[in-house]
């Protein structure tokens, strides 16, 4: 078909396959004589579409701040006509600026499904192009391409606000350049998230060729599978000194009291540079007596997964495999000159591999999420804990990622 | 037949009229809003950006129409066309002149009332058509708003017609041309009544301090969430159509609306002062819009029962009050 | 500690909602992953009686990344420009909080001047965050149409002048790479320091401004005032720190109370409100905003000379290798208490065995099942926005 022929054919397809009909086009299409205002009414339709390119933020991590602030004073999108709309109906654009992660991109496809056509997409910022350095790790989802109809990418870690604006501009020109081009139906995929071409022609991209993505998101799981680059063990340098002079960020120590209390609660050794190990059977009395000693906030709750033959000290010959689960507890208040200030209290529990560390959540209150995170990321049960469920990772999830057995690259389908 | 000719090409000229206005009323608003905020506000669109809400409505045109597949089809389309049609229809009693006027009704106030009030039930059927919660809370707010602040706007309004004597929008006009404007004179039922009305109309007209219909950030879009393409344009014209006779009405109830100086000699000043007096309200929303966050729908209703609500009762008692004891106000 | 806690019924988080069910009609709202409001991707499941909250589920993860898997395969030196992109509102705490552990943990030392411009850095940060969170803040409140976008776009103004002198020092208008073990990377541009001086005194000439339109406003005051109120017993429970947790009537500061950086050569003064409300917290971040620009002052009329990195030039990658060990250190940024735990015996000794990041905003928002049964899906959104979660952190 010709370039500067007017569009005859409909109808438009969505996401779906499913065919919509446009309501003015079609009214004139179907008066006889009025067929001829198509083409004024396409520049006339495509002059609004340009100027008023409104976008809908699936702003997800830093690239967002990126794209608020082209909003805000400085860039001012709004001199072109854009801003943004909270909900998927109403916008025109979607600008797909941070990290999808595969929790994350079900939604995402299904709020691309919720925009009313014609719509198009603009990756923003190289997570959303490629996975950034999260491309081969479990959770990340390697480009919105492999589930999106990409029409502009704007590189960077983040983008300028000027860069956003430089890509609206760019899906401007796009639009017009496919001002009334012939429309065709989009390639459709069997599958559940897959990729998909982009739905409506105009957007369509004359110089990409279409094997090209295919091409892509092979070479994207084969560098998924290539280890990474380490540096050589002969570049070694000499180890660091045993102790340096001036000031180091001191790791905590154990007032005389605090060593009482734990020897009370079945500690022996005190190392210099790992909590102590306290038996699981004291370990929630000695939160309780710590907690009444002032320690009352929560810090932190670590789990560490070690293989057999791992442990603390290096290798362990023989060793079996286990969980080290590390709890940390503050005290406040005001420092007065050398007295008062934040003392920090800190011990470890040993959890054979199969067993179960007592929760402190019936203790202190804030332990629980940080169990549930421990649990669901180390996979390291706690025993009595009143809502153990998964905090991160989706419900379905199967395996506990930060155990060492677990492959880091571990491929997410459908996106690898 | 004359009458319905007139009525006709009048209808045409006030839709039309406010229609137009209402776009470069969003074009206004958004550069207003973008001096503000230290922005520039839109620049490509035809001189000054002017053209801008004219690109937004090509747009929305084209854009696919979307119903929600478990929504009510019917009421989701009628809603949006009933909101704006009230907003219009709101319009036609408005005088902008001694002459211009496309329907002089006896009632003019009430239909003004009536009609306006129409637009919560089309609020509500969008809420409710659209099958989705963030459209249902938005839907059931617009009601509780709704039911509450019309008693203020309807007691307040009571007081130009008591103190007039008609119920004719023109009617009040000429008897404020002959006395004062209400909102001046007598001051005391005057300026509050004038007050109370301006808030009661911003809030049916869904405006920030009062907007909780629509609260993007708690409701994503309000009522409108599901609402795409020509539909969501209805509503967004439809929204500042709706303020925009507002204020008019505002101001031909207490701002002696064409009358003026020399208005009874020249036409065309009336309009003008109209015209003047009407932006110029309008101006004060935006500017409380752009300035203020939110209520709380309870310290919203709150508001309304605990102060307007007594205030205005009041207000029509003292009017009552003036037209017996002051002689010659009718 | 003498701080008068107020107790408060606690709402039960593990509410069974078939008990409530039975007398009244519930309604479940999934507040987000995308919502306006959410500051980024976060769901919460809201059990709703009309408009008042009966249960909140919150679910955290829809931006977990896998970093601390990640973190596992880099050696130390690469690690922080992995760990700008945490807190990506105030990216240099995230960057000073991961070094100074591994400055900890391999027992190497920061020179006077580091340590200062690292002061200087971790306050504009505090300046540029509070600027933002009281910009978004305020949009939660009032709307992306309305009064909330003008005090929002404000707020951006200024923290762009903030971003210019730290593009102008490091090259990047955020994640900026610039800390490394041992001390900083770059040194101070000339003239640097007068333009911070001007870039303060006009933040802080509008500040008053900025308060006239947010808590001096009767409005804003009655939609956060009594709204969403946590109890310091609670909030130390949770571990929740930072200005949330001084707003609840805790006096805790890290900057004070275990210092770090240069702050123990400078007497900070720390905001503490005893209401625990949305209302407190925003008031306890403008003060710390103007705490913040005295400091700031104080700290670069001090600046001393001297070299700005006490590590080894970094020439491998793998340069640093330490078999055993663990530390933790936890800094006070923008959000609370910032910590990074840190497990020795990684590959070959030069990565770590394992990473862990204590994130403030996780605790923050693992307050919300506590604070939000009773208040309405208005509130809601205000409670949430007065934590200052940033996703980034949260879910990693
Ligand atoms: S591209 Fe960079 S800035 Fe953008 S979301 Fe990814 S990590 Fe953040």
């Amino acid at each position: 078909m010709g370039v500067d022929k007017p569009r005859t054919s409909l109808p438009l397809f969505d996401e779906g396959g499913r065919s919509y009909e446009h309501p003015l086009y079609d009214k004139l299409l179907s008066m006889p004589g009025l067929s001829v205002g198509v083409a004024p009414l396409d520049r006339l339709l495509t002059w609004g579409l340009t100027n008023s390119l409104w976008v809908f933020p699936m702003a997800t991590s830093c690239c967002g701040i990126e794209l608020m602030a082209a909003a805000a004073s400085r860039v001012d999108l709004d001199r072109m006509g854009t801003f943004y709309r909270g909900t998927p109906r109403q916008g025109d654009v979607m600008v797909v600026a941070g990290t999808i992660t595969v929790k994350m991109a079900p939604r995402v496809k299904r709020l691309w499904e919720q925009m009313p056509e014609p719509k198009w997409a603009i990756a923003m910022g190289s997570c959303a192009i490629s996975g950034d350095f999260y491309r081969d790790l479990y959770p990340v989802v390697p480009g919105i391409d492999t589930f999106l109809p990409v029409d502009v990418y704007i590189p960077g870690c983040p983008p300028n606000p000027e860069s956003l604006m430089a890509g609206l501009l760019e899906l401007a020109a796009k639009i017009r350049s496919e001002q009334g081009k012939p429309l065709t139906a989009p390639v459709q995929k069997t599958g559940g998230l897959v990729a998909t071409k982009p739905s409506i022609a105009r957007i369509g991209d004359p110089e990409r060729d279409p094997s090209l993505s295919d091409q892509q998101m092979e070479a994207a799981s084969r560098a998924a599978e290539s280890p990474v680059a380490r540096p050589a063990e002969e570049l070694e340098m000499p180890p660091v000194p045993e102790t340096a002079p001036g000031t180091v960020a001191a790791p905590p120590t154990f007032a005389p009291e605090l060593v009482e209390l734990f020897q009370a609660h079945g500690v022996v050794d005190f190392p210099k540079d790992a909590p102590p190990v306290v038996p699981l059977a004291r370990h929630v009395a000695l939160a309780r007596a710590l907690v009444e000693r002032g320690y009352k906030q929560l810090v932190y709750v670590v789990a560490s997964h070690w293989l057999a033959g791992k442990g603390r000290s290096g290798n362990v010959a023989g060793g079996p495999e286990h969980h080290e689960v590390a709890y940390g507890l503050r005290t406040v208040g005001p420092k007065r000159g050398a007295e008062g200030g934040s003392k920090l209290a800190w011990w470890s529990v040993r959890v054979e591999a199969g067993g179960a560390a007592p929760t402190l959540a019936h203790v202190i209150a804030g332990a629980d999420w940080q169990e549930r995170e421990q649990w669901d990321l180390v996979g390291v049960r706690f025993s009595g804990h009143p809502d153990l469920r998964r905090l991160m990772m989706p419900d379905d999830w199967s395996g506990h990622p930060l155990r060492k057995d677990y492959p880091a690259d571990a491929h997410t389908a459908p996106w690898r | 037949m004359s009458a319905l000719l007139r009525g006709f090409v009048y209808g045409l000229l006030v839709v039309n009229a406010v229609l137009l206005t209402s776009a470069v009323n969003i074009w206004f608003e958004r550069k207003f809003s973008a001096r503000m905020q230290s922005r520039v506000g839109p620049t490509r669109v035809g001189p000054l950006g002017l053209l801008q809400p004219f690109a937004d409505v090509a747009k929305l045109m084209s854009k696919e129409d979307t119903v929600p597949a478990s929504g009510n089809r019917v009421l989701f389309t009628a809603a949006p066309l009933l909101a704006t049609v009230c907003a219009l229809a709101a319009a036609a009693v408005v005088p902008f002149t001694p002459d211009v006027v496309a329907a002089d009704l006896d009632v003019g106030v009430l239909w003004v009332l009536a009609v306006g009030s129409i637009t919560t039930i089309a609020i509500f059927m969008a809420g409710w058509a659209s099958n989705n919660k963030f459209a249902l809370l938005g839907g059931m707010r617009s009601i509780a708003q709704a039911v509450s602040y019309e008693v203020p706007l309807v007691l307040s309004a009571m007081v130009p017609v008591v103190l007039s004597g008609t119920m004719s929008l023109s009617g009040i006009v000429t008897w404020q041309s002959e006395h004062l404007w209400i909102a001046a004179w007598p001051l005391i039922p005057g300026l509050p009544a004038f007050v109370i009305f301006f808030l009661a109309m911003t809030a049916e007209a869904n405006r920030i301090p009062f907007d909780i219909p629509e609260a993007e950030s708690e409701l994503v879009a309000g009522v409108t969430t599901e609402y795409s393409g020509m539909k969501f344009a209805l509503f967004y014209v439809g929204e500042y159509a709706h303020t925009l006779v507002g204020s008019a009405i505002a101001s031909a109830l207490f701002l002696g609306g064409w009358s003026g100086p020399m208005a009874a000699t020249m036409p065309w000043l009336g309009l003008v002062y109209m015209v003047v007096k009407t932006l110029f309200l309008f101006f004060m929303i935006t500017w409380v819009r752009w300035s203020l966050v939110r209520f709380r729908s309870d310290q919203l209703l709150a508001i309304c029962w605990k102060w307007l609500v007594p205030i205005s009762v009041g207000l029509v008692l003292v009017a009552a009050l003036w037209v017996e004891l002051v002689p010659g106000v009718h | 500690m003498e701080v008068a806690l107020r107790k408060i019924q606690r709402p039960d988080p593990y509410l069974d909602i078939a008990d409530v069910e039975a007398d009244a009609e519930l309604m479940l709202l999934h507040l987000g992953p995308q919502h306006p409001s959410t500051h980024g991707v976060f769901r919460i499941d809201l059990y709703l009686d009309g408009e008042i909250i009966v249960k909140a589920v919150p679910f955290p993860g829809y931006l977990h990344r896998g970093v601390e898997k990640l973190c596992e395969r880099l050696t130390f030196v690469q690690q922080t420009p992995v760990v700008d992109k945490h807190d990506y509102v105030a990216p240099m705490t995230s960057e000073q909080a991961i070094n100074m552990a591994f400055e900890a943990l391999l027992k190497v030392e920061v020179p006077r001047r580091a340590r200062y411009l690292r002061s200087i850095f971790a306050e504009m940060q505090r300046i540029a965050s509070h600027l933002l969170w009281l910009g978004t803040f305020t949009l939660d409140l009032g709307g992306a149409m309305g009064g909330g976008t003008t005090l929002f776009m404000h707020c951006f103004r200024e923290r762009e002048t903030i971003l210019d002198l730290f593009e102008e020092v490091t090259g990047a208008r955020f994640h900026y790479n610039t800390h490394t073990i041992g001390g900083n990377r770059h040194d101070l541009t000339a003239g640097w320091a007068a333009k911070v001086k001007s870039a303060m005194d006009l933040i802080e000439s509008r500040l008053s401004e900025y308060v006239s339109m947010s808590y001096e406003n009767r409005i804003f005051r009655q939609r956060t005032s009594g709204v969403g109120v946590l109890d310091g017993a609670l909030a130390l429970e949770l571990g929740v720190s930072g200005p949330i947790l001084r707003a609840s009537g805790v006096d805790h500061d890290l900057r004070r109370d275990a210092p770090f950086h240069a702050y123990d050569e400078v007497e900070v003064k720390v905001a503490t409100a005893t209401e625990g409300d949305c209302l407190a917290r925003t008031k306890v971040r403008v003060e710390e905003l103007r705490e913040s620009i005295r400091l700031v002052r104080l700290f670069l009329d001090g600046l001393p000379e001297g070299p700005i990195n006490g590590g080894k030039p970094i020439k491998l990658a793998g340069q640093y290798k330490v078999n055993t060990g663990q530390v933790y250190v936890g800094i006070e940024t923008p959000r609370g208490e910032l910590g990074t735990y840190v497990i020795a015996g990684g590959e070959g000794g030069a990565s770590p065995y394992r990473l862990k990041f204590r994130a403030p905003s996780l605790h923050a928002l693992s307050t919300l099942p506590y604070v939000l049964p009773g208040a309405t899906l208005s509130d809601c959104v205000a409670i949430l926005g007065s934590l200052d979660p940033i996703m980034g952190e949260v879910d990693r």
